[in-house]
């Protein structure tokens, strides 16, 4: 096709810009309207064409003149859901369009009848049998053409479509390879190829073709992947290339950002986004998520109403209203709107985790599990879903049973410390402490996300009596609690900096320990000690200074059985 | 372009985020299969039909009411072997149905017996008629219009798959004959041979249902159906292995019936079930977990024996992985598992639990090797007061066990048995009774009577079922047949009848294929039998490689069998060190009966350095080890050694005194191996009491020596049997020796003739006559 012209480097956006709105004016005439939307999104923002630039509408045929008036009638039945209607007025029709809208609404004809049917099956037992009646004629016939070789691009694409409805994977891999070396300007092939994709190696040994567009497509794949710097570099090359004022290009940083819990940068750009494009219902879910995290409760409710007002039957606006409830404690309400997505969409995956966190929230655990379960069988890859079945089981006391299901979370997301964190808190209540020592300095090694982990290790140190691992966690601690600058509700540096004067007290370094002791005064909960460390250590300095009169005292200051007398003892030698 | 058209769909049957999958409270729908079942009763109350086929027909009921949907052809087949007539009427209702309109089904729906109006007849509202009949015709009236019209279509698709559509509208019948045929071709494709004498008497709706089975795309099947089916297959997973379908099969079904229904939990319970069967530990734990996932939300009904369900499910959750872990050895694991087990049960009082959990504690303590005698009593008490019939004797039954290895006198055992047994029979625990004859069988064995215990395994094996599902019927798949069957292995093997245990071994092999739980039994049982065999016939290099493959099963089996081989091949300085290490590994593990045998093995070792007075205290130790645990063929086997030792320390009269105490339980019980060599032994012992000389030196006393000869003729015979060469030719060389002192030179000749010819046939050069038992 003329449009497949290579374009590799994004040199000329004009170039670029031409080749949308000619796609835009395919797909629209096709009916395929998510992919018109997305090539449109990326053309508004570009800058306009002169008019003299402006591409030429495809050439006029014989066949499309004779096609014409029923392609008209069929389209604008099409357009009002009447499929089969369409579909009777287009047979016989020979240009390809007419051809692919003939086969497009007998596809969605056979889609629409399989959700009707869901509603009244014969029995809950036949729920998973209902399928689209029409796939399989359409298989046979699309197949027959595609050995022909008399398929375009775009009718190679809803082959595909109906190949993978029929979970025949591998062949719909290789059509949608085909039909984006027909039409690589057709996003929508593109998307369902990225559904198949399911790992790097699979995505590396497909050959695609050189176009722009499959920046865009790598892109998305690693957000997919969970690579998230990949796709990050791929966005702002991009971004810089020309595509900077893309809504589209924002929200999915935004979306990278908020995966790999950058939580800042993702809240600035989603209120870019916000700026740019203030009614968009698409993501904000995500965003709601971000500003649930960051508990900012006036914003989150400014987004709750203002997207109620645009929509209040979309399962982004009940996601984000569910999240509005949860912050405000209204656990109850949160899962009502979290059920009013699922009816929306049962398929919504993050819907069925939500939920499943707000039945925690009401204590009705056996809700929670089946929400969970639910996720997972969605989506096997749900590391919340897993996750939470594993905090279901540890509030109900059941650590080893719950191992389970955190190492299942924990394999899926390695370098997830909160997971890792979990998982050795159960294996500390097993008293398997040399794992739970394990889990705690890798959580803190692919770093620690909520700044626990060294502080656990050090404690459960300190219980094993190995007062010189614990010192060097608790200083780690500390280093790590300040170099990151704002100060956590749960920090205890209190508590370090209280076992540290002590360790440095009891080896001797004093003035290391008058330190800790001074700094502990900072802290209302160890003021106290930190007064009497600091008492103790002036009265072993001047015992020192002064050599006394009594013969023992140099003896038992340099012996070791000091550095064994716990700091209770030594808080009882205080006058 | 994946959004536009997603799924629209809204579940009726979700309120308060949790599936209802019965909304109705209906458990039947109605499919065309029910409906051609309809038929079937219609036209039974509506029809004359004799006697005979009556009766035959209503033993047909209620199979066919609740089992899966079969085809139009099984149905009509089945239907056609107790009635042909009532068959030819249905087929003609169901053609008048499927061929006509719409209004044909309606009709025949609204001409139904009413259960209410018909008091006479079977289709009464409280028979099981009448109630299929009431349920079918309220799950039809619930039925909205779209739903109507789909189940006619569905008729029409269900009739025409068995009869094609006449393609010119020619209204006929297909002959009766013609689907006969169909069926057979069916029929003899996968149905095993022994299945059908079995299940025929039955019915033979049961033959046709496991074919049904075995197809692999199968329609979703209904609530009850389902239930059925998992029954079943858990039933034949437990007693009966090789009957249920094969693991893949299994898989493939369940996971066929989770795509249609998936908060079906049972059928993931099921599923680890199979993955357990397969070893599979990462599914069958991700099955178990998911179970349990599952059974928490449904507990919240079911609020059995009157507390809430849902922590109870949990209990048995953590209990279940704990014996997850135990199955596959990670004793740890089940160790932690079981902990969280206890505290959850402790903290809900639920002493039913805490009793389960208990009598696992002790087989997990058993199995890591550690005494746990003290805690078993406690089990066994706990579970008297709590009335758990079936913990309580398992428990005891486990402490017969350890009872016996710590060598508890018979009379205990058995009184304890004994006990177990009428509590068996009060409660029919049959699985217990089973486990019990077995027990009883080993213990036996154990003490070295072997009558005895062959006729424990036979009572097991003639035994039939007493389970109410297949009452009767003859079965044997369970670890305590597989026990009896390896016993019953060995002491044919014992007998040199080699020909019967490899029967045996062929039987076990089919009932316990190698990738099931029980395999283990009959592999190791099947090593040990060869190797005896090839020491017995003195190949050795044959032996040598078993070696690995019994060390593989049982630690310490292989390392005695490695340390006999090495004694065969005169490696004196290895076997010593090899039988060192496991005396004391053995006494730490408290086995008796291998201490005892390694005893003796050792004091062969000093023989074989003529170091005959140090064997002494050993074989003496051995002995009284061997008289305090009551192990029979062990002592008599140790006073054939002690004889043997007194005979080379030069007091032959000593040795025939202590030969006699042991002759009569050796010749009683004793493999033909030990018979051989007691008697070889004897004649020995007679020999040199008579003052017989080898270079024929000296006056014998005739008498004996006479005795002597008739001795070595009865252990010639023995040895024979066993084509056990090497001992056949110190036979015959002392024979030849004794004939020609007694100046029967033929004899001699023949005798020195015959050991001439095993000479070149062994090849190896005779050990010394002196050195060996």
């Amino acid at each position: 096709m003329k449009m497949a012209a290579l374009c590799a480097e994004f040199g000329d956006l004009a170039q670029i810009k031409k080749q949308l709105i000619s796609v835009i004016s395919l797909c629209k005439e096709r009916g395929l309207l998510h992919s018109a939307k997305w090539a449109s999104e990326l053309a508004f923002s570009l800058d306009p064409l002169p008019k003299d630039k402006l591409p030429a509408s495809p050439p006029f045929t014989e066949e499309d003149a004779q096609d014409l008036d029923a392609l008209t009638l069929a389209k604008s039945y099409f357009d009002l859901k009447e499929y089969d209607r369409a579909a009777y007025f287009l047979k016989g029709c020979c240009s390809q369009k007419a051809y692919f809208l003939y086969m497009y609404s007998r596809y969605l004809s056979g889609e629409k009848k399989k959700d009707d049917e869901t509603v009244d099956s014969l029995g809950p037992l036949e729920k998973g049998q209902v399928r689209n009646e029409a796939l399989r004629e359409l298989r046979v016939e699309l197949s027959k053409k595609h050995i022909a070789g008399e398929l375009d691009g775009f009718t190679l694409y809803l082959y595909g479509v109906v190949l993978r409805k029929l979970d025949l994977l591998k062949e719909a891999v290789e059509v949608f390879v085909e039909a984006i070396h027909a039409l690589p300007l057709h996003w929508g092939a593109w998307l369902e190829l990225s559904n198949l994709v399911t790992n790097i190696e699979m995505l590396k040994s497909l050959s695609l073709p050189d176009c722009w567009i499959k920046d865009f497509f790598m892109a998305h794949m690693y957000t997919e992947l969970q690579m998230i710097k990949e796709a990050l570099q791929k966005y702002q090359n991009l971004m810089e290339a020309g595509f900077s004022k893309s809504t589209y290009i924002i929200s999915q940083i935004a979306v990278a950002y908020h995966n790999i819990r950058d939580i800042d940068q993702a809240l600035a750009l989603f209120n870019e986004l916000r700026e740019q494009d203030p009614f968009r219902i698409d993501n904000m879910d995500t965003f709601s998520n971000l500003l649930y995290v960051k508990s900012m409760k006036p914003e989150l409710s400014y987004l709750a109403h203002n997207l109620v007002e645009i929509d209040k039957y979309r399962v982004e606006t009940c996601c984000v209203i569910g999240n509005y409830y949860s912050l405000r404690s209204q656990h109850e309400k949160a899962a009502l709107y979290f059920q009013r997505a699922l009816k929306l969409n049962p398929r919504c995956l993050g819907a069925w985790t939500l939920m499943g966190h707000e039945y925690m929230e009401m204590k009705n655990t056996s809700a929670a599990i089946q929400a969970y379960r639910h996720a997972i069988e969605v989506n096997k890859r749900d590391y919340r879903a897993w996750y939470g079945l594993g905090q279901t089981y540890e509030i109900l006391k059941m650590p080893f049973y719950c191992l389970y299901y955190y190492r299942k979370a924990h394999q899926l997301r390695p370098n997830d410390s909160r997971m890792l964190v979990a998982l050795g808190e159960s294996y500390e209540k097993l008293s398997q402490q040399l794992e739970a020592k394990k889990c705690y300095w890798r959580a803190y090694s692919v770093g620690d996300v909520e700044k626990m982990a060294l502080l656990k290790l050090a404690k459960l140190h300190e219980q094993l009596n190995e007062y010189d691992d614990a010192a060097q966690c608790y200083m780690l601690y500390i280093q790590d609690i300040f170099s990151c600058g704002e100060q956590l509700e749960h920090a205890e540096v209190s508590t370090a900096l209280r076992y540290l004067g002590q360790y440095y007290f009891k080896n001797k370094l004093y003035d290391e320990a008058s330190l800790c002791a001074q700094r502990c005064c900072d802290y209302n909960d160890a003021r106290e000690e930190g007064k009497a460390l600091l008492r103790q250590i002036s009265l072993v300095r001047d015992q020192i200074e002064t050599p006394s009169a009594d013969l023992f005292a140099p003896l038992s200051n340099n012996n070791t059985p000091v550095r064994r007398v716990s700091p209770l003892n030594l808080i009882s030698f205080t006058p | 372009m994946a959004s536009v058209h997603e799924n629209l769909y809204f579940n009726p049957m979700m309120t308060n985020g949790v599936v209802h999958a019965n909304v109705f409270g209906i458990k039947d729908w109605v499919t065309p299969y029910k409906i051609s079942v309809l038929a079937l009763l219609y036209d039974m109350t509506a029809s004359k039909i004799t006697l005979p086929e009556r009766r035959r027909l209503n033993k047909l009921i209620l199979p066919l009411q609740q089992g899966p949907d079969l085809t139009l052809g099984q149905f009509l087949k089945t239907v056609e072997e107790c009635c042909p007539q009532t068959a030819y009427a249905v087929k003609l209702r169901m053609h008048e149905m499927a061929d006509g309109e719409l209004k044909d089904m309606e009709y025949f729906f609204s001409t139904l017996p009413t259960p209410f109006t018909a008091f006479d007849s079977e289709a009464y509202k409280t028979s099981v008629v009448g109630l299929f009949m009431r349920h079918m015709l309220l799950a039809y009236n619930k039925l909205s219009f779209s739903q109507v019209y789909k189940l006619y279509k569905s008729l029409q698709h269900y009739y025409h798959s068995h009869f094609p559509k006449p393609i010119d509208g020619q209204v006929s019948l297909p002959a009766l004959a013609a689907d006969d045929s169909e069926m057979d071709l069916t029929s003899t494709e996968d149905t095993v041979g022994d299945r059908i004498d079995k299940e025929e008497s039955d019915s033979p709706l049961h033959e046709s249902e496991l074919r049904n089975d075995n197809t692999p795309s199968r329609g979703p099947l209904s609530q009850k159906q389902a239930e059925y089916f998992l029954a079943r297959q858990a039933y034949l997973l437990k007693n009966d292995e090789n009957k249920a379908l094969k693991p893949a099969a299994l898989q493939e079904e369940l996971n066929n019936m989770l795509k249609f229904n998936p908060d079906f939990a049972e059928a993931h319970y099921l599923n680890y079930l199979n993955s357990m069967r397969v070893q599979d530990i990462f599914l069958s734990a991700h099955s178990l977990l998911h179970y349990f996932d599952r059974l928490i939300l449904s507990g919240n009904e079911g609020k059995s024996n009157g507390d809430e369900g849902y922590g109870r499910s949990l209990r048995y959750a953590a209990l279940n992985l704990a014996s997850l872990h135990c199955r596959f050895g990670h004793y740890q694991q089940a160790d932690m598992a079981l902990q969280e087990a206890i505290r959850i049960a402790q903290e809900s009082n639920d002493h039913v639990c805490l009793q389960h959990c208990l009598s696992w504690l002790y087989t997990l303590e058993q199995m890591r090797g550690s005494d746990s005698t003290v805690l078993t009593e406690d089990s066994v008490k706990m579970a008297a007061h709590f009335c758990l019939p079936y913990l309580a004797s398992l428990g005891i039954q486990s402490l017969v066990q350890q009872g016996a290895t710590q060598g508890k006198t018979a009379h205990k055992l058995m009184d304890a048995l004994k006990d177990t047994d009428i509590l068996h029979w009060k409660h029919s625990l049959s699985e217990l009774i089973e486990i019990s004859l077995a027990q009883t069988t080993s213990i036996w064995r154990m003490y070295g009577k072997s009558t005895m215990a062959l006729q424990q395994a036979q009572l097991l094996l003639n035994m039939s079922s007493l389970e109410p599902v297949n009452f009767g019927v003859q079965q044997n798949n369970t670890e305590a047949f597989a026990v009896a069957l390896c016993h019953l292995a060995e002491l044919h093997a014992e007998q040199g009848l080699y020909s019967a245990v490899s029967e045996i071994l062929l039987h076990l092999k089919e009932q316990f294929p190698p990738h099931s739980q029980h395999a283990k039994l009959w592999m190791l049982c099947d090593l040990k039998i060869q190797f005896d065999r090839h020491m017995h016939e003195g190949k050795y290099h044959l032996a040598e490689p078993l070696v690995t493959a019994i060390s593989a099963l049982n630690k310490t089996e292989g390392l005695y069998r490695k340390a006999q081989v090495l004694k065969a091949l005169n490696r004196s300085t290895e076997a010593y060190s090899v039988l060192q290490r496991l005396q004391t590994h053995c006494e730490k593990t408290k086995c008796t009966e291998v201490v005892i045998r390694v005893m003796l093995s050792t004091a062969e070792l000093h023989w074989e350095s003529s170091g005959f007075s140090t064997a002494l205290p050993l074989l003496l130790q051995a002995l009284a080890l061997a008289r305090q645990h009551h192990l029979q063929s062990l002592a008599s086997e140790t006073l054939l050694h002690l004889a043997f030792t007194q005979l080379m320390l030069g007091v032959p009269q000593q040795a025939l005194t202590v030969l006699h105490e042991a002759i009569e339980p050796v010749l009683a019980h004793g493999g033909v191996m030990d018979k051989g060599r007691a008697l070889l032994l004897t004649a020995r012992c007679q020999m040199a009491v008579a003052g017989f000389r080898p270079n024929g030196q000296g006056q014998a006393d005739l008498h004996l020596a006479v005795l002597a000869a008739d001795t070595l003729n009865e252990a010639a015979a023995y040895f024979s049997k066993l084509n056990c060469k090497e001992r056949l030719r110190d036979v015959h060389y002392l024979q030849a020796q004794l004939h020609r002192s007694l100046g029967q030179t033929s004899q001699s000749n023949k005798s020195a003739m015959l050991f001439r010819l095993l000479d070149q046939e062994l090849q190896s050069p005779a050990p010394p006559v002196s050195m060996r038992l």
